[in-house]
């Protein structure tokens, strides 16, 4: 075999991401007019929750020193600023803010990034990533984060109290599955019904200004 | 019996599990520190998590070795000889060493410790490897990714300790322990600090479309939109020269011999290494079960599919490396 140039193949996408990326459209978009109001009580719960959940992560996290990361995802209509150090924090920005470093793909790949169920460095080689700013950072935060096992529904899960102990999770999953078969036609005229809602709040802010 | 060892990478414990699950033999992991040569921000073993590892990797039958494998400075050893002292105390069942002080010190203090030579060492003929054996006891070489097939034949046949080869992963064109360009662009040293291209020198931009890397004051490459990109490497840099931009060394790529399984063992290897303690768990649960089958496949005469881990090469793309090459 001599030197071999591969096909390149998007990376897989399961429905159950599909679904969260249409929820964190729509929880963003719906968000944005009341700026961080509504979605920054959450944003504090989750993380204090992961660092309850995964101290060894956080540590590690702490050990990078004071600096903001921003995790932008492409697909969604906005981003968000990570804090690392000792007081660590997440909040949603205009994906123009200026960090110490930006990774930039889809939602969906992001979440299997923090999840541990992608390779980074094979998405980087794909350019389905992007990286700018501190590279010495992000390698440092991918390398936190892929050395526990973060599970969002495990995790977050716990956030819902005794409803997490409810046997919901198969059914929703299996849900998923069919949404996920059925995406063209349940969910894109969703994505296109929401990209309509986008783009009017969108002028709405270009007349503000 | 199996016709080869496999040898997986860990850079974290979670690493380390998802490799055992996945069907290693061996994992080789590093402590968190510059006494190995993947010494990445976050990554690595502390004392504590390697105890763990190894207790995991132990109670599933399989082995755990500890890299230490970067050259110590003059006078300052310590950290070296701590991370052989702590290695042993753990319950690793090798170390894996270059340097000749600290085979020397590991020889005398831990005559129980089976000692392995780095490819760090870049020892490529049988009078240097028969020193290392007969000096310091070393019972297995890694032999430098710059050999052919037929100089591993050879090679292996004139010693008398086990040869390990890589298999999959980074493709380091250069002979190891003895590459300058990283240590010329950063003056941080990948064979004294143990880090190649250190993410603290590496920058990415955006211009327009493109995508380029740089590394200390050098750009190292300009991906177009779409094309596969790389690690920030001087050796796999595409300069300009003449008004033509190429690659001078090597391009952005990764080694992929699996399809010289048949090769490798007529030519009397006996373990097959993964490169790639920096990649995520993810990568090496993928690459380790995909190597685990082509093995087992390969075991029992079935054909097997030396093509499956093409979607996480470095630039999209692999290469049989010195294995099967001609040198230009």
């Amino acid at each position: 075999m001599d030197d071999r140039a591969n096909t390149r193949r998007p990376p897989e996408r399961t429905p159950e991401r599909t679904i969260e990326t249409v929820v964190a459209r729509l929880g963003l978009t719906l968000a944005q007019p009341l700026g961080g109001r509504l979605i920054q009580p959450v944003l504090d719960l989750m993380i204090s929750t992961l660092a309850r959940r995964h101290p060894d992560a956080f540590e590690r996290m702490a050990e990078l020193g004071e600096a903001d990361l921003l995790v932008d995802p492409s697909d969604l209509p906005a981003a968000f600023l990570l804090h690392v150090g000792q007081k660590p924090s997440l909040r949603v920005v205009e994906r123009s803010t200026v960090a110490t470093a930006r990774v930039r793909g889809a939602f969906a790949a992001l979440l299997d990034l923090f999840e541990g169920r992608i390779d980074g460095d094979a998405l980087f080689f794909s350019r389905d990533l992007t990286i700018e700013g501190d590279t010495e950072l992000v390698v440092g935060m991918r390398n936190a984060l892929d050395g526990e096992d973060f599970d969002i529904a495990e995790d977050f899960g716990s956030l819902f109290g005794p409803l997490a102990r409810l046997p919901l999770r198969r059914p929703l999953t299996s849900l998923a599955g069919v949404l996920g078969n059925l995406h063209e036609v349940l969910l894109a005229p969703a994505l296109r019904r929401l990209e309509q809602v986008e783009r009017r709040l969108g002028r709405l802010e270009e007349g503000k200004r | 019996m199996a016709s080869f060892e496999l040898i997986c990478p860990a850079g974290t414990l979670a690493a380390l599990r998802a490799a055992v699950d996945a069907g290693a033999d061996s994992v080789y992991v590093g402590f968190r520190d510059e006494t190995n040569a993947r010494n990445f921000p976050g990554l690595n073993f502390s004392r504590k998590e390697l105890a763990q590892g190894v207790a995991y990797a132990h109670a599933r039958g399989k082995q755990v070795f500890v890299a230490i494998n970067t050259y110590p400075t003059a006078g300052n050893a310590g950290a070296w000889h701590r991370a052989v002292d702590d290695a042993a105390d753990n319950g690793a069942d090798a170390v894996i060493l270059a340097d000749l002080g600290l085979l020397d010190y590991a020889a005398r203090s831990r005559p129980k410790l089976r000692l392995h030579l780095s490819v760090q060492a870049s020892a490529a003929n049988p009078e240097a490897i028969g020193l290392y054996r007969d000096a310091f006891g070393v019972r297995r070489v890694v032999l430098p990714r710059v050999l052919t097939i037929n100089d591993i034949a050879k090679l292996t046949s004139e010693i008398d300790i086990d040869t390990e080869v890589f298999v999959f992963g980074g493709m380091c064109p250069m002979a190891e322990g003895r590459c300058s360009l990283s240590s010329y662009a950063t003056g941080r040293s990948p064979n004294r600090n143990g880090v190649c291209s250190p993410a603290s020198h590496v920058r990415y931009e955006t211009r327009g479309s493109k995508l380029v890397s740089r590394l200390g004051a050098f750009t190292i490459n300009t991906f177009d939109e779409e094309e596969p990109a790389g690690y920030p490497t001087l050796c796999k840099g595409r300069f300009t020269t003449h008004d033509k931009a190429s690659y001078l060394f090597e391009e952005p790529t990764s080694l992929n011999a699996l399809h010289l399984l048949p090769d490798l063992k007529a030519a009397g290897v006996k373990a097959l290494k993964i490169e790639g303690r920096q990649r995520g768990k993810a990568y090496i649960a993928e690459v380790v079960s995909a190597c685990r089958l082509a093995l087992d496949r390969f075991d029992r005469g079935l054909p097997y599919d030396a093509t499956v881990l093409d979607r996480v090469t470095e630039g999209g793309k692999d290469t049989a490396g010195a294995y099967g090459r001609a040198w230009r």
